[in-house]
């Protein structure tokens, strides 16, 4: 029954004033199920973090940082172009079907065109520092006199209240906060080894999402909107409850778990064949751990008396872990993740970006697709994470340039006159790219000549 | 008090983590979450960590903390009248969360054509490791594979070291909460006089759409045809996890545009006339790094890791620091801002958990509400179908 329906959120219309990573992962996945989500954005200063317009790299820095493996700010062919914030892989990771104005809500032409512009939308996002909000004078409490059906999520690091009200931060430092930074360390290890993690960000994602449709769905009924408060921290606490249930049930606090498992062994990442190759195996069974010993060929292991059952696998898990490093070393990755899972082993190989992209599995659903770029080219970019049986979808347009729909926006949905608009083009308030004076082009090659 | 999700009814089919967290998402904000439970209960019942570490059914923390406000009932769908009983508990739910393996509920017949003829509102959401269809389907996954083959793990952790997963069961909850969306958007197309669907949730799909460093290094890849990899402890200059004085925190000094405010807090403003101090942080000369670097331990050591937040936030310095669990339920900001709710269970005794992700203006949270215990509404549910007369039989031949 392969009927198609019309996307979910398809007339639902939404504003976000969203900086770096967690607000506007929030508006590609509403955006992706069809709102009409229009970026907010100013050419009159640079947001930091999010289209990467402060301290561009030059060519040779970002092919230096790309090879080495560091992937925050990478840009088509490493190469910058004129326009890098229209070429910002971490911008560009989010912002497919989206629009774009150009619009600085700090000016007083920035707040008047805003606030035509909240009359238009059912649901305005932010994640900015409370405080910015509060001096921009746009609160909720502000904004529902001009619209009261309107939704606004606001989505602080720490909250609208409490000590830690205005801390700036990214995911990673969030995940600090609520001890998830700790949790996942390794257990012999410190937490400078562990790397930085964005998980805040990925949860806020989703969990944003969610929130606003309920919303939308209780507006449906009530006829009016709300605010819903969101900070990161309290978006991701609720995935380390039982952590910390062990602590205010039973005192524990955790240690670092790295790659354990409270009950099972082995549960661990295993070497294989090549440069950092890596298999991870989760056993919970006699059963299953009696077919990973077969095809490892390692019937010692079976044997040995120490790892007869889960419990006792579980006490001597470090000689365990070393016996099974031992016999994956010398198998190509691949093989074995194919022929554990064929014997009924949990196991799953450590992918990085290549090894995803390549993935039989997410090419076979169409988990990836090319979007082109006017003037930036033809690339392929993550999908959708979710399929719906009778509703096919598919990304719709690449990601947005900065202010690309200025002019639709300005004088098709809020009103402006022609005259109108051309004084803001004009003086600077709206535009396409940022000044030479905000934005000194450094990173372009001298003239030759 | 009018709750957010008042009048939605969900039945959750799905065990563990991912499905459970979508169905608590529901229930905690008002809707009517019945959960069914195998005759022998959840597998994170059977989890922990437990009360005073005795394993029991009734005290997992897992099983606690995924399930507040649900009811539950037991259910053995391996039989006959227990599946007649299961199609008809379906036949009342608005949403229904299941986490079998792909196939399985048409085994049963009980595809999602079959149970939405008569009811084309029905949202039917999957939860599996791979998704219902493609070549791997069948295979098995769990929190480290899943986390391996479609997150970030091979960017956790040390240049020097193994990989290492991300902590707890975040691809799960990561999952539900996208699970969550999925029914959520589908029934408010269903309110705007649409159709429900089946929606095909693998987890290993949501890692491969997971906002921490997967799509945009898939994006980096893509652009740049280098993969992302691990880094070497301590390879940014002032920046990143660094000791304190009782513990770790990660605060970003180096290269930021608050670095000449950082160099006087930490009293080296000497180094603001060193020709490296205005270049980009990957571009340090050594004996710059190892100045700057110096001084910025130094100043770190000599302070408590919250203190050392509390300065540098002063500055403009975005950072954080790095608490345990211990330090978390004590943090004087998340007390004041009444995140723990304070939950009584029979079992379990008195303890307190993480509340509301989502604070409403319009529709605040009810009230703190424990887990059931297992099969505790049975006779409440199985009575509302019409079967009280039944139940002892039911019970007695191990249908419930």
């Amino acid at each position: 029954m392969a009927e198609s329906n019309p996307l979910p959120l398809e007339g639902v219309r939404i504003a976000e004033i969203t900086v770096v990573w967690a607000g506007p992962h929030v508006t590609q996945i509403l955006a992706e199920w069809g709102a009409d989500v229009i970026r907010v954005e100013p050419i009159t200063h640079v947001q930091p973090y999010s289209r990467g317009g402060e301290r561009v790299q030059s060519r040779e820095v970002a092919r230096r940082a790309a090879e080495s493996g560091v992937l925050t700010g990478a840009y088509p062919d490493n190469d910058p172009g004129e326009d890098p914030w229209n070429r910002n892989n971490a911008f560009n990771a989010h912002s497919r079907n989206k629009r774009s104005m150009a619009c600085d809500i700090m000016l007083p032409e920035g707040r008047e065109a805003f606030l035509k512009l909240i009359e238009k939308v059912d649901v305005l996002i932010e994640n900015n520092v409370p405080v910015t909000i509060e001096r921009a004078g746009i609160t909720y409490d502000v904004l529902k006199e001009i619209n009261p059906r309107l939704i606004m999520l606001r989505m602080p690091a720490y909250g609208l209240e409490g000590p830690y009200k205005n801390y700036r931060g990214f995911g990673t430092h969030v995940e600090g906060m609520i001890g998830h930074h700790w949790l996942r360390g390794y257990p012999d290890g410190s937490p400078d080894e562990t790397g930085e993690a964005f998980t805040a960000d990925a949860l806020a994602g989703v969990m944003g999402a969610f929130a606003v449709t309920s919303a939308l769905l209780k507006r449906h009924e009530t006829g009016v909107g709300q605010q819903i408060e969101m900070p990161l921290a309290e978006a991701f606490l609720p995935a380390l409850g039982e952590w910390i249930l062990d602590y205010t049930m039973n005192g524990r606090v955790a240690e670092p778990q790295g790659n354990l498992h409270r009950n099972r062994a082995p549960h661990s990442v295993f070497p294989t064949q090549g440069e950092d190759q890596w298999i991870a195996i989760d056993v919970a069974t006699d059963e299953e751990f009696r077919a990973l010993c077969d095809v490892l060929g390692t019937p010692e292991l079976l044997a040995d008396e120490r790892f007869q059952t889960a419990v006792a696998r579980k006490q001597h898990e470090g000689p365990l872990n070393e016996a099974v490093s031992e016999a994956t070393r010398s198998w190509v990755n691949d093989d074995l993740f194919h022929r554990l899972q064929a014997a009924g082993v949990t196991a799953g190989s450590v992918h990085n970006e290549a090894a995803l992209m390549q993935s039989p599995q997410l090419l076979d659903r169409g988990f990836f697709e090319d979007l082109t770029i006017e003037g930036v080219g033809t690339h392929t970019y993550p999908g959708i994470m979710t399929k719906w049986a009778n509703t096919p979808n598919h990304l719709r347009t690449p990601p947005v340039k900065l202010g690309q729909h200025n002019e639709e926006i300005y004088i098709d949905l809020l009103g402006y006159s022609r005259e109108e608009y051309d004084s803001l083009v004009k003086r600077g308030l709206v535009g396409t790219t940022y000044s030479e004076e905000l934005v000194p082009r450094t990173w372009l090659p001298k003239q030759e000549q | 008090m009018a709750q957010l999700f008042d009048g939605l009814k969900v039945l959750e089919l799905a065990g563990h983590a991912a499905g459970p967290f979508a169905g608590k998402l529901f229930a905690d904000y008002g809707a009517d979450v019945i959960k069914v439970e195998p005759p022998e209960g959840d597998t994170a019942r059977h989890e922990g960590p437990f009360k005073d570490d005795i394993p029991d059914p009734e005290t997992s923390a897992l099983f606690l903390h995924l399930n507040t406000h649900k009811k539950s009932v037991t259910l053995d769908v391996t039989t006959e009248e227990g599946r007649k009983i299961l199609r008809r508990l379906i036949d009342q739910a608005d949403i229904v969360l299941e986490s079998y393996r792909p196939g399985q509920l048409a085994e049963w017949g009980l595809s999602y054509d079959e149970l939405s003829k008569d009811h084309p509102d029905l949202v039917l959401a999957s939860i599996t490791p791979f998704g219902q269809s493609g070549p791997w389907r069948d295979y098995r996954g769990s929190e480290i594979t899943l986390q391996a083959l479609g997150g970030p793990m091979h960017l956790n952790g040390s240049a020097y070291r193994e990989p290492l997963k991300s902590g707890g069961y975040v691809a799960q909850y990561h999952c539900g909460i996208a699970t969550a969306y999925a029914c959520v958007a589908a029934r408010f197309r269903v309110a705007m006089g649409g159709k429900g669907d089946h929606i095909d949730q693998a987890i290993y799909e949501a890692q491969a759409g997971f906002r921490d460093r997967r799509t945009v290094y898939t994006t980096g890849y893509s652009y740049t045809g280098f993969v992302a990899k691990r880094q070497p402890p301590g390879s940014r200059v002032a920046m990143g996890p660094r000791p304190t004085a009782d513990g770790y925190a990660n605060i970003y000094a180096g290269g930021t545009k608050h670095f000449f405010a950082a160099l006087d807090l930490i009293g080296r403003p000497d180094l603001k006339e060193h020709p490296d101090a205005t270049k980009n942080i990957v571009a340090y000369g050594e004996e710059f790094a190892a100045e700057a670097e110096g001084s910025w331990m130094a100043w770190l050591i000599q302070r408590d890791k919250r203190t050392a937040v509390a300065e540098t936030q002063e500055i403009g310095l975005l950072g954080g620091a790095i608490l345990t669990t211990e330090d978390l339920i004590t943090d004087e900001h998340y007390r004041s801002r009444g995140v723990w709710d304070t939950v009584e269970h029979p079992k379990a005794g008195t303890y307190e958990g993480p509340g509301r992700p989502l604070i409403l203006s319009g529709t605040p949270r009810q009230a703190p509400q424990r887990a059931p215990l297992l099969g505790e509404h049975n006779a409440e549910v199985y009575g509302a179908l019409g079967l009280s007369d039944d139940l002892e039989r039911l019970r007695s031949e191990g249908v419930i």
